[in-house]
């Protein structure tokens, strides 16, 4: 059997040995992980808007890397998904985008902290992560064969929409079966209203209807008219 | 008992059941949010709530493990603490930094570094504040009469502890870097360190309890903290898996975190085989209670919980969801909760000479604590894996899958419930207790219950 003499030199032994290890595989890390986070593309911006982040304990709701909170959505991928223009329009008042939802804090950034922010969320999205998060592999079930159907017709209508149309209006809204339920769908809105009602609901939604749930959007001028000359098409 | 100046120890486990009941205010606030109700949400956002209930988690067993080795360090060296009057300033200054830390969480002060969001310059007065407590510990280890495997053990666990806390107070730019040395501390301490300390408190415990020869004990906890370590510091790669850090973690510590479970199970072995080696039986059955317990439900949480998720092909998919919260909760109660709750409810009826260690409410507290936080681990494994079949495996929106799951937090809540009833009881038992007695007789108290037992094996 064992004796005490015996097991103390089991503990040393092992946990020598596997520290040794432990500190050869970190430098061997710190070596490839430039390479593998593109540490070349770390701006300044970005390593400003990782301080924004930590600043603001954004990781007390959400996941980044899948690293955080379980309130809110993981912001790996936020980049790709959402797009600049959303997560411009989002950020500064995070309610006003999703009414009646989870709440988020309205901080109070400026559009240097905005820009930051996002080159941050770019540079964590091109990371090589070993496959996180993983594409999922059940997606098919969650789509069945009538709205795909739905779905190609779909795709022709969106295959002429503005590009602003993709990077904010689909965050909330569905047409031919694409985007979120949030706001209601817009399949065949331009029946109900014209080119003209557009622009100037997409101009200030409080004023046509106030106290509705849409946000006021940050678009230019040629941006919205063409949204408005899109939607009103949409019969 | 047997030397007056283990005294202190009350004060630091005063404090933890202080700290304990507002962390579990901050978790009711999060099981709402959850549930759709964030009302508090203006003053109390979701991350205030969050940091500071981890945080206090982390500082009341710290204050647990203090007070643990203020009783046990002084018995295991034959001397009487190094300076009793350096251990309060010690715990006063601790708690001083514990309260502005709170109240710079409710005012947007902190770190957004999971688990250690403590600004940088609370940081420094952590490390000073560890400084005295581990210069007190240690002169009076060092000038000890007698040097003790388990005490030895304890003090190295806390050393380790405080060495490890400073990886942590490096400035990265790269969040990969960040991450992967935010872990030095988070799962060195939790899957390494800690181990030895929750040991040896347990091995301090066995020995007492059950009477079996210490010799036995100790050899045993030597296993025991090798498979620690053997294990869990290359396990740390379970954290390393999808962090931008290279592919061979996901081998690295995918089979050796699969290995952590071992040391727990042996605790638990270990734990379950001295009881029923125990010759005799101690009054104090509420402390073995708790200490059986804590071997077992460590094992349940950390070693099988933690082996659920462990492998990189289930973690692929459970990384960062509400399963992590799951495996969260069962581990730190069952492994560092229960062992500071055990050393506790041992050490009450020797500082202050009542013996209620065997009434029904102890027993109580200790039975819809457990329950309650099973159920509460229930609840969060149903939400948990709901959360991954339908957002990480079949791509919902994460939002919409939430809503989904709002219903399970009512589960949670109502399990918290019954959990806190339990740590009500706890709390006014420890309060019935009353102060440390200056007439407490400085030895063991069951020898007055049981004079024929001669106490075993106790090297002078
Ligand atoms: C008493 C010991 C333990 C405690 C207190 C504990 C606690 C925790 C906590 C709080 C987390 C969340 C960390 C974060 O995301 O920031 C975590 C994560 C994790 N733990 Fe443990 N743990 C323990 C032991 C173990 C063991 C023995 C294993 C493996 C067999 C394990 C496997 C994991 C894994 C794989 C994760 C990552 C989950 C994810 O990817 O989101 N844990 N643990
Ligand atoms: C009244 C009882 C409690 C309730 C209602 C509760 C609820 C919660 C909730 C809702 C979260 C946040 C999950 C998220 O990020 O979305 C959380 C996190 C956490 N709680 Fe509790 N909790 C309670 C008691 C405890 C106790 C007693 C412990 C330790 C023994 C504990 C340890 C933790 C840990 C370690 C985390 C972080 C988990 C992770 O990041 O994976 N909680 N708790
Ligand atoms: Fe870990």
């Amino acid at each position: 059997m064992l004796s005490k003499s015996q097991a103390r030199l089991f503990f040393w032994v092992g946990t020598v040995l596997f520290s040794g290890v432990f500190l050869w595989l970190t430098v061997d890390t710190i070596a490839q992980v430039p390479d593998q986070t593109h540490q070349q593309n770390m701006s300044a911006a970005v390593v400003r808007g990782k301080h924004i982040f930590d600043k603001n304990n954004c990781m007390g709701c959400h996941t980044i890397m899948g690293e955080g909170a379980y309130y809110a959505p993981e912001l790996t991928k936020t980049y790709e998904r959402r797009g600049e223009a959303w997560l411009k329009a989002f950020l500064p008042d995070p309610e006003a985008m999703y009414p009646n939802a989870r709440r988020m804090v309205k901080y109070d950034f400026s559009e240097q902290d905005l820009d930051d922010l996002i080159a941050f969320f770019k540079w964590v999205g091109e990371m090589d992560l070993n496959g996180f998060p993983a594409d999922p592999p059940l997606k098919a079930l969650a789509e069945p064969a009538a709205a795909s159907a739905a779905g190609a017709a779909g795709a022709n209508v969106l295959a002429a929409a503005p590009a602003v149309y993709g990077q904010l209006c689909s965050a909330c809204h569905q047409l031919g079966g694409t985007g979120n339920a949030v706001g209601p769908a817009l399949d065949g809105v331009g029946q109900k209203y014209d080119a003209a009602w557009f622009n100037t609901w997409l101009a200030d939604p409080q004023a046509v209807r106030p106290g509705t749930a849409m946000p006021r959007l940050p678009l230019s001028d040629a941006d919205r008219d063409a949204l408005a000359n899109y939607l009103a098409s949409l019969k | 008992m047997k030397y007056e100046s283990q005294k202190v120890a009350y004060w630091f486990f005063a404090a933890c059941m202080l700290l304990f009941s507002l962390q579990l205010v901050y978790g009711f606030i999060m099981g709402v949010a959850h549930m759709g109700y964030d009302t508090l949400h203006p003053w109390i956002p979701f991350n205030t709530a969050r940091a500071t209930h981890t945080n206090l988690l982390v500082v009341w067993l710290l204050c647990g493990f203090m007070g643990a080795a203020h009783y046990i360090i002084p018995e295991e060296s034959g001397r009487e603490l190094h300076s009793v009057k350096l251990a309060y300033i010690q715990l006063a200054s601790l708690l001083v930094v514990g309260v502005i830390a709170i109240i710079g969480f409710h005012l947007n002060w902190w770190e957004g570094r999971k688990f250690l969001e403590i600004p940088r310059p609370l940081d420094y007065l952590v490390v000073v504040n560890i400084l005295l407590f581990i210069y007190n510990i240690g002169m009076t280890v060092f000038r000890g009469r007698q040097f003790s495997t388990t005490g030895m053990v304890l003090y190295m666990g806390l050393v380790s502890a405080a060495l490890l806390y400073l990886p942590g107070m490096v400035w990265f730019d790269s969040q990969t870097l960040d991450s992967y040395f935010r872990w030095w501390v988070v799962h060195l301490w939790v899957e390494g360190v800690w181990e030895l300390i929750m040991g040896s408190i347990l091995a301090f415990l066995l020995i007492k309890l059950t009477g079996v020869d210490r010799e036995v004990i100790e050899k045993w906890l030597y296993v025991i903290v090798g498979l620690t370590f053997i294990s869990g510091i290359l396990g740390t790669g379970h954290h390393y898996y999808w962090i931008g850090a290279p592919k061979y973690w996901l081998a690295v510590g995918g089979f050796f975190s699969a290995l952590e479970p071992l040391a727990f199970l042996a605790m638990a072995l270990f734990a379950v085989a001295m009881y029923r080696k125990s010759g005799r039986s101690h009054p104090n059955k509420i402390s073995l209670l708790w200490t059986i317990g804590c071997a077992i439900l460590s094992f349940v949480g950390a070693g099988f919980l933690g082996f659920a998720h462990t492998l990189p092909q289930v973690n692929l998919y459970t990384h960062g969801t509400l399963v992590t919260a799951m495996h969260g909760h069962l581990a730190f109660w069952g492994a560092y909760a229960m062992i500071v709750m055990a050393i506790i409810t041992y050490a009450l009826p020797e500082m202050t000479g009542r013996k209620l260690w065997d009434n029904a409410m102890g027993h109580l507290a200790f039975w819809s604590s457990n329950i309650g936080m099973v159920s509460m681990t229930a609840a969060f494994a149903v939400a948990g894996v709901t959360q991954v079949y339908l957002e990480r495996r079949m791509g919902l929106d994460f939002l919409q899958v939430q809503q989904e799951l709002d219903v399970h937090f009512l589960g949670l809540v109502l399990a918290a419930t019954l959990f806190t009833v339990g740590i009500i009881l706890y709390i006014w038992n420890f309060i019935r207790f009353g102060l440390p007695s200056d007439e407490v007789r400085l030895k063991p108290l069951e020898e007055e219950d049981d004079e024929r037992h001669v106490y075993a094996a106790q090297p002078a």
